[in-house]
């Protein structure tokens, strides 16, 4: 258990529940025919959240010592597969599925394994034209198709 | 018409051939993503609910959810027997509910007989599959027609109940599980109030209007949580692949284990009836009965088949039970029945007492395609063991990244949003860190699918009662559903507080 991570998301949490709470106030307070309005359901669990997250950093003061085994965390690895992943999904509408997708496969390959490259760009590239043809040819799905479309098809 | 002709017609319409296609690779997809690491029962249902709704697209709205349904039920119990693949094989559990399959299973396969303990497996699922289908077919009738008399305030409670029992075996902490509760039902309020029409939490941001979609979610918190874990801890699985030589079990391995796996069914279907209880707590237990009702104790833990059979057919089982409480009363126990609900609820068939009065065909259709597909499970696994432990061998070089574009594909497909993949990401990273410290994913992942339900519920029988809260205490079913429920949580924690070890549900299945 790490007492630094759980004391900090216990605070966020209250910060959270506090959140909820404050907005559920500021709803319009019935609905129509009924005394029990929009707010009350979340304005109880904002306060049950805010509760129990006290009682959360209020356990971590009992944790014992932490044990510092430190792992080795490939953050590298991390960070260029996320930051990839939100490119992904940033430019997938842009320019299109296949383009995207055979991008963020062969990046995330060789992130998690440098080397047989050409081996990297056929996955990539079957995958991601394989499932683009089979969902918007066979199974009449939309995805978002090429920049240039008349170009293409 | 009776329960029997209900049954008839529902193995009439699950032996319709594109409903055996539907199960044959339910199971096939299922076995795979169990035997797969990082990607388990429920990253595995999530993933695949946009591809069976586009395929199914071509059938009419009733026929299209049945076959749905049949095919993710079939990945579900196919992850569970997948799951012990691994574990015999490679010593790696492959999902949290096989890791008692490992003492003795992975022993049996450095004696030689890996073959064995697999087709065993198969076997207790088998069997545990049966068993389960006769509990679902005693109980479904007479607990959907208690449920129908049920008002808002039994509901309510009966919801709550489900709710702390998941929290209060979701993890190592209880209050970590309880916030994430919360946390998912506080996540589900967000949109427009279905009552009032008034928007809630939305910022004036329209694509917050119909809510945080729950697909997106479940995706991002267990599938691309585990994908990010995989990808920080470097987990590789380059461990040593037992051989497999000898398939069939000999007549003695048959009656050593046939009681075993009876034993392991009935209990371990009664287990996954309990809301929270589920698969890795039945494994759990029924190797610790099978040791204690065993003439040679010594021997478990050295690759006795008893340690084998017990655990895999409750683990199997408990998994069946557990579709009993989604079908009969609309309350899923678990973090993969909550995806299964959301499935259902994107055909627009609401799961529940009703049920079985107005869409008996997909009811008794998915009740008689487990049937099915347990069987077909048999006869696919014994052939085909040598070619699933193959796949364990898939490097995790190409599945990483994969099972990413996978999961953008699978909510893209549905949502058409870019707002939806960026939440995904996000998700991915909360579910990560959260799991990682122990604050348990399916509890939220539970209160996000009932929010509304639960919502609902409440506010009706609050006006029902001016606003009293007291009516929750004053109707009997409520007042023991919530007595039940603050037991369920009390409970552990005093025991905690005695000293007693408190067994936990690792990843609240």
């Amino acid at each position: 258990m790490s007492k630094t991570f759980d004391r900090f998301s216990g605070i966020l949490f209250l910060a959270i529940g506090a959140l909820f709470i404050v907005e559920s106030i500021r709803l319009s307070q019935s609905a129509y025919g009924s005394d029990i309005g929009p707010d009350i359901f979340p304005m109880y669990l904002g306060i049950a959240l805010v509760l129990l997250s006290i009682r959360l950093v209020y356990e971590t003061f009992r944790y014992q010592q932490d044990q510092s085994e430190k792992e080795k965390l490939d953050y590298k690895r991390f960070a260029i597969i996320l930051g990839a992943a939100i490119l992904y999904a940033g430019l997938i509408e842009t320019l299109g599925y296949v383009i995207t997708t055979f991008v963020f496969l062969t990046v995330g390959f060789q992130t998690m394994q440098k080397g047989k490259l050409w081996l990297s760009i056929l996955i990539a590239g079957v995958f991601s034209i394989g499932v683009y043809y089979v969902f918007v040819n066979v199974l009449q799905g939309t995805l978002p198709p090429f920049p240039f479309e008349n170009m293409f098809f | 018409m009776s329960t029997l002709d209900f049954l008839f017609q529902g193995f009439a319409t699950a032996m319709q051939w594109h409903n055996l296609l539907f199960a044959f690779f339910g199971v096939l997809i299922g076995t795979a993503v169990g035997v797969l690491p990082g990607i388990g029962p429920m990253s595995g249902i999530a993933l695949l609910m946009p591809i069976t709704a586009s395929i199914t697209g071509g059938l009419g709205p009733e026929q299209a959810a049945t076959s749905s349904i049949i095919l993710l039920a079939g990945v579900y119990y196919g992850a569970m027997y997948g799951g012990s693949t691994t574990s015999i094989l490679l010593n790696t559990p492959g999902e949290s509910s096989s890791v008692v399959t490992t003492l003795d299973g992975h022993q049996m396969a450095k004696n030689g007989r890996a073959g064995v303990a697999l087709a065993i497996c198969a076997i207790g699922s088998f069997s545990a599959g049966l068993i389960a289908l006769i509990g679902l077919i005693l109980l479904a009738k007479p607990l959907a027609s208690i449920a129908l008399k049920f008002g808002p305030a039994e509901y309510t409670a009966l919801m709550l109940l489900g709710l702390l029992a998941v929290s209060g075996l979701g993890g190592k902490s209880i209050t970590k599980a309880l916030m994430m509760t919360v946390f998912g039902l506080l996540l589900a309020t967000i949109g427009i109030d279905a009552v009032s029409g008034i928007s809630r939490f939305t910022y004036d941001q329209p694509m917050l209007y119909s809510g945080l979609e729950f697909l997106t979610v479940a995706v991002g918190l267990f599938a691309l949580g585990e994908v990010f874990k995989s990808i920080l801890e470097r987990e590789s699985n380059d461990g040593e692949i037992a051989k497999i030589t000898r398939i069939v079990p000999t007549k003695q391995d048959m009656k050593d284990s046939s009681i075993p796996i009876l034993r392991g069914s009935v209990f371990g279907f009664f287990l996954g009836v309990l809301p929270g209880a589920g698969a890795t707590l039945a494994s759990f237990f029924s190797y610790i009965m099978e040791k204690k009702l065993s003439k040679h104790p010594e021997k478990f833990g050295t690759g006795t088949i008893e340690g084998v059979a017990g655990p895999e057919s409750a683990n199997n089982a408990a998994a069946g039970g557990a579709i009993v409480p989604l079908l009969t009363l609309g309350i899923p126990g678990s973090g993969a029945t909550a995806i299964l609900m959301s499935a259902f609820i994107m055909f627009n068939i609401t799961p529940g007492p009703l049920l079985f009065e107005d869409h008996p065909e997909v009811a008794w259709g998915l009740i008689a395609s487990m049937f099915v597909g347990n069987a077909i499970l048999l006869i696919l696994n014994l052939p085909l063991v040598r070619i699933f432990a193959k796949v364990v061998e898939t490097p995790t070089k190409y599945l990483i990244p994969l099972i990413v574009a996978f999961s953008f594909f699978g909510v893209y497909a549905v949502q058409f949003s870019v707002f939806d993949l960026m939440l995904l990401v996000g998700c991915g990273v909360a579910g990560y860190f959260l799991m990682k410290n122990d604050f348990p994913i399916a509890p939220l992942v539970l209160g996000l699918v009932l929010g509304p339900m639960i919502e609902n519920n409440f506010r009706r029988a609050l006006t029902i009662s001016n606003g009293d809260f007291m009516i929750f205490l004053q109707k009997p079913l409520s007042l023991l559903f919530i007595i039940i429920g603050i037991l369920w949580v009390v409970t552990p924690m005093l025991l905690k507080l005695i000293g007693k070890k408190v067994v936990v549900n690792d990843d609240g299945l």
